[in-house]
């Protein structure tokens, strides 16, 4: 290993904490009051959850169900079918932003804030 | 042969357990790495792209969503090793963690892709934080692979 490695990965070590700095910033100030969980199968919408009340509630991936819990403002997925779990090996998830993805049951889990914003990212152009 | 070793490390690598989310070693670019300073770019990408390639086939889910995943990190970070070992003076270990982080990102850029949203940029962090040791053990054993088998030794 020679200097260039050094640097190099000291840049990568770098970029990675300016990154996870940035991101957490952006997460938790973008975390508002009222929230709610968008639940997408496939990249459509399936689920919108209602952050404020705790319940259980399951949706249908692609190998099998997913089983989601919200409690004290935050989700996680409780229990799927998949390789390696890692997605509930995720836990608990309060911030905005902030994606639970289950690729193998194409589940992707997102917190927004519950606002009515006429501007927002209501609908993506593709 | 350098291809066949490639896939067996490619499809073995998942029954190691490591319980960090996106998070593997990488073993099977000890091969591609090996070929490339062997030969050239041209085999390694061949090495690369048809590990990939086949090791989906033998999986039996080719163009599913972890297929995608593979092939994007395989390109990209394959062609940054070229353009890096071009560029820059790093050794075969920095390559190696070129590789790791360049096959991250390329892998995030899809998921990113293929959900519509940029927030999947939230497991980068992570995941060049366990490039860089990843990448620097399978760069010292590809070195030492090819510290043996080179006869005459190989410039790093």
């Amino acid at each position: 290993m020679n200097r260039s490695d050094k640097i190099f990965i000291g840049i990568v070590l770098i970029a990675a904490l300016v990154l996870y700095g940035t991101m957490q910033w952006f997460v938790t100030s973008s975390t508002g009051a009222n929230t709610v969980a968008v639940v997408s199968y496939r990249d459509k919408e399936v689920l919108r959850i209602d952050m404020s009340q705790n319940k259980n509630y399951t949706v249908q991936g692609t190998l099998g169900e997913v089983f989601i819990e919200v409690k004290d403002k935050a989700i996680r997925v409780e229990k799927e079918t998949s390789p390696y779990h890692l997605c509930s090996i995720q836990g608990w998830v309060q911030y905005a932003n902030v994606p639970i993805v289950c690729l193998p049951n194409h589940i992707v889990i997102i917190i927004e804030n519950a606002t009515e914003d006429p501007d927002g990212e209501d609908t993506q152009v593709k | 042969m350098l291809l066949a070793m490639s896939i067996l490390l490619h499809m073995m690598e998942p029954s190691l357990p490591i319980p960090i989310p996106g998070v593997k070693l990488g073993l099977a670019n000890i091969l591609g790495l090996i070929t490339f300073f062997m030969f050239s770019y041209k085999e390694m990408f061949n090495v690369n792209l048809m590990r990939v390639l086949i090791a989906s086939l033998l999986r039996g889910i080719i163009f599913g969503t972890g297929f995608w995943l593979s092939l994007a990190g395989v390109l990209l970070s394959t062609l940054m090793v070229v353009v890096l070992r071009k560029t820059t003076r790093l050794s075969i270990i920095g390559l190696s963690v070129a590789s790791a982080t360049f096959h991250c990102l390329g892998q995030i850029l899809v998921i990113c892709f293929l959900n519509g949203t940029w927030l999947m940029v939230y497991w980068l962090p992570i995941m060049w934080l366990s490039a860089v040791p990843t990448g620097i053990i399978t760069g010292t054993l590809a070195h030492q692979v090819l510290r043996r088998i080179m006869k005459g030794g190989y410039s790093v």
